[in-house]
């Protein structure tokens, strides 16, 4: 009762402070919160039984309503969780100023609402959208794993002859505050190359990627250059460090992927230092300089629900200059994060029936874009040893545990056609092992683009110039789009086989019926 | 003369193209380099052993 009459209190406290400041709410419901706005643009915190889950802009995250009133929609992935009881309170995150604090119920659920990750880990959105263990809820006996790895990563890459420095949130928070933001979920170190174009400081990018990983360190490729160094914590979570290049081209620096300003040399090097939880790491001479051109001149205010308004120029050079080789590949793995570990079907698709009724029995199987591996998974079944290969290859995870209890042939292996080095390199394997081989390409090249394509014919021809044929199927725009399929003319695809020098040897065009959801275009190659 | 703006319009859009095809280059340049440091250098000395460990290491760190 005393804790009731408390929450009234604080509700009518909040009803009273909000009045004066003009900004209230007016419902909570299951479309979202519906306000009354006033004063400038700013940050308003939303906690669910006292823990921060969302953060918006008053304004800029909120849509006008014709009564005048704004409403901020819940965010899509926080749907799910909306189901059951919880204190609700939506407060100025600056001056924690409440405009509502009342117990609110979603749906019919009768549980509180509990924000928690598969391993019971509390999590909350963060700056990008996602859910993710905050750092605010994280003791600091658990972010010493994280310490150590940033402290283990610099020295290492001192070692190389790379400067690198917490950068932005974690520049941010070592700055301002002496320790991680407690709405941030990572932590970005950067570093100033001394070459000064693009592909020398990529090639320094694989170079430095090649050594960590030859130290033991799992990684993950965003950009040519930028990547991920993922450090497996106290509690078996895994968390990423994100290591971002920059370079000076005449007088601008340079840093991905946010940063492309005026900027002199000295505000960089010779570093100096700052302080994370008390322990010292190197920062750029002039942090604050630094911090200006990530984060604006306002970054000495806490912006929880920061958004970076990278200059559309800036956004165009690193696009072209370091971005297009995981083209589509997060919508992948997303995909897959939910459904790559179930068991796939036992059944196959018909394109690989028909490989299976053309193909002697013994021969190697490629198959390109396996996805969650079904059709690997069947043709292994029937004693043709099989390679799924995929740029997400978390897919096939079901499939290979099926296959490896079943004691299968299968195999799951990386290949990213739309970056050369993956293609190219897997080439360079293929031909050193003997023996025929087919390939089936089961909506492939209706799910990359020109350079996945002109690279997947690359592939094709070496792999099969010992006269295997290719079996690939192509959505043509008909009945239902799949998943990540874009409609493609089968006629292109004959020509693009002819001009990597293969032989149509059919092409049939199925229209869709009750057992096929959607128009194929199938054709069938070899290369001699 | 808005004939004439329609036109530079048109060559600014073109130019811009260009500049993007040829920043991509650098991507590509490096990954050949890389490719060919890594891989087609350790293959000139036909070693199979070393050409084996060449391409597992450089796929390693993919």
């Amino acid at each position: 009762m005393a804790s009731r009459t408390a929450s009234r209190w604080a509700a009518i406290r909040g009803r009273i402070t909000a009045a004066l400041r003009g900004t209230r709410v007016i419902s909570v419901d299951e479309a979202g919160i519906e306000l009354v706005a006033s004063g400038d643009d700013r940050v308003i915190d939303v906690l669910f039984d006292d823990r921060r889950i969302w953060s918006f802009w008053l304004r800029r995250d909120t849509d006008l309503l014709s009564n005048g009133h704004r409403l901020a929609p819940w965010p899509d992935r926080m749907q799910r969780f909306l189901d059951g009881h919880t204190r609700l309170v939506v407060r100025e995150h600056v001056a924690t100023t409440a405009h509502f604090d009342r117990e609110v119920t979603f749906g019919s659920g009768d549980r509180r609402i509990a924000f928690v990750n598969k391993r019971g880990l509390e999590i909350s959105l963060d700056k990008s959208g996602r859910f993710s263990p905050t750092f605010s809820v994280r003791s600091e006996e658990q972010l010493v794993p994280l310490l150590d790895a940033m402290e283990v990563v610099t020295t290492m890459l001192h070692d190389l002859g790379i400067e690198a420095f917490p950068a932005y949130g974690t520049l941010l928070g070592a700055v301002r505050e002496g320790t991680f933001l407690g709405h941030d979920s990572d932590a970005d170190l950067g570093y100033v190359s001394s070459y000064s174009t693009p592909a020398e400081m990529i090639r320094e990018s694989f170079e430095l990627q090649r050594q960590i990983t030859e130290r033991g360190f799992a990684t993950h490729r965003y950009s040519g250059g930028a990547f991920r160094i993922d450090v497996t914590e106290a509690d078996g979570s895994s968390r990423g460090l994100d290591l971002f290049g920059g370079f000076f081209d005449s007088g601008r620096l340079y840093l991905l992927g946010e940063v492309g300003v005026p900027f002199e040399h000295d505000w960089i090097h010779p570093l100096g230092t700052c302080t994370l939880m008390g322990r010292a790491f190197p920062a750029p001479a002039r942090p604050d300089l630094l911090l200006e051109a990530m984060y604006g001149p306002r970054w000495r205010v806490p912006d929880p629900a920061y958004r970076f308004e990278t200059p559309q120029p800036v956004i165009d050079r690193f696009n072209a200059w370091f971005r297009g080789t995981t083209v589509w590949r997060r919508d992948w793995e997303r995909e897959f994060a939910l459904t790559g570990g179930r068991r796939p079907g036992r059944g196959a698709s018909g394109l690989a029936r028909r490989l299976a009724a053309e193909t002697e029995a013994g021969t190697q199987v490629l198959d390109v874009g396996a996805g969650r591996a079904r059709d690997a998974l069947w043709l292994a079944g029937r004693g043709f040893p099989t390679t799924a290969y995929d740029y997400a290859p978390r897919g096939a995870r079901g499939a290979m545990r099926l296959a490896t209890a079943e004691g299968l042939p299968l195999e799951s292996r990386t290949l990213n056609l739309t970056e050369w080095r993956s293609m190219l390199a897997e080439t360079a394997r293929l031909t050193r092992i003997d023996g025929p081989r087919a390939m089936l390409a089961r909506h492939l090249v209706d799910a990359t683009n020109r350079v996945g394509r002109d690279a997947f014919l690359r592939f094709a021809r070496v792999a099969l110039r010992g006269g295997g044929r290719l079996y690939a199927d192509v959505w043509t725009g008909e009945g239902e789009p799949g998943f990540g399929l874009h409609p493609f003319d089968p006629d292109r695809l004959a020509e693009l086989v002819e001009s990597h020098g293969g032989s149509v040897l059919s092409l049939e065009r199925l229209a869709p019926s009750d057992k096929r959801a959607r128009g194929l275009g199938r054709v069938v190659a070899s290369w001699s | 003369m808005s004939r004439r703006v329609a036109q530079l319009q048109q060559r600014v859009s073109e130019l811009e193209d260009e500049i993007a095809e040829l920043r991509r280059h650098h991507l590509r340049l490096a990954e050949l380099a890389d490719v060919v440091q890594e891989l087609l250098i350790p293959m000139a000395g036909r070693d199979e052993a070393r050409i084996a460990e060449a391409i597992e290491k450089f796929q390693k760190s993919l």
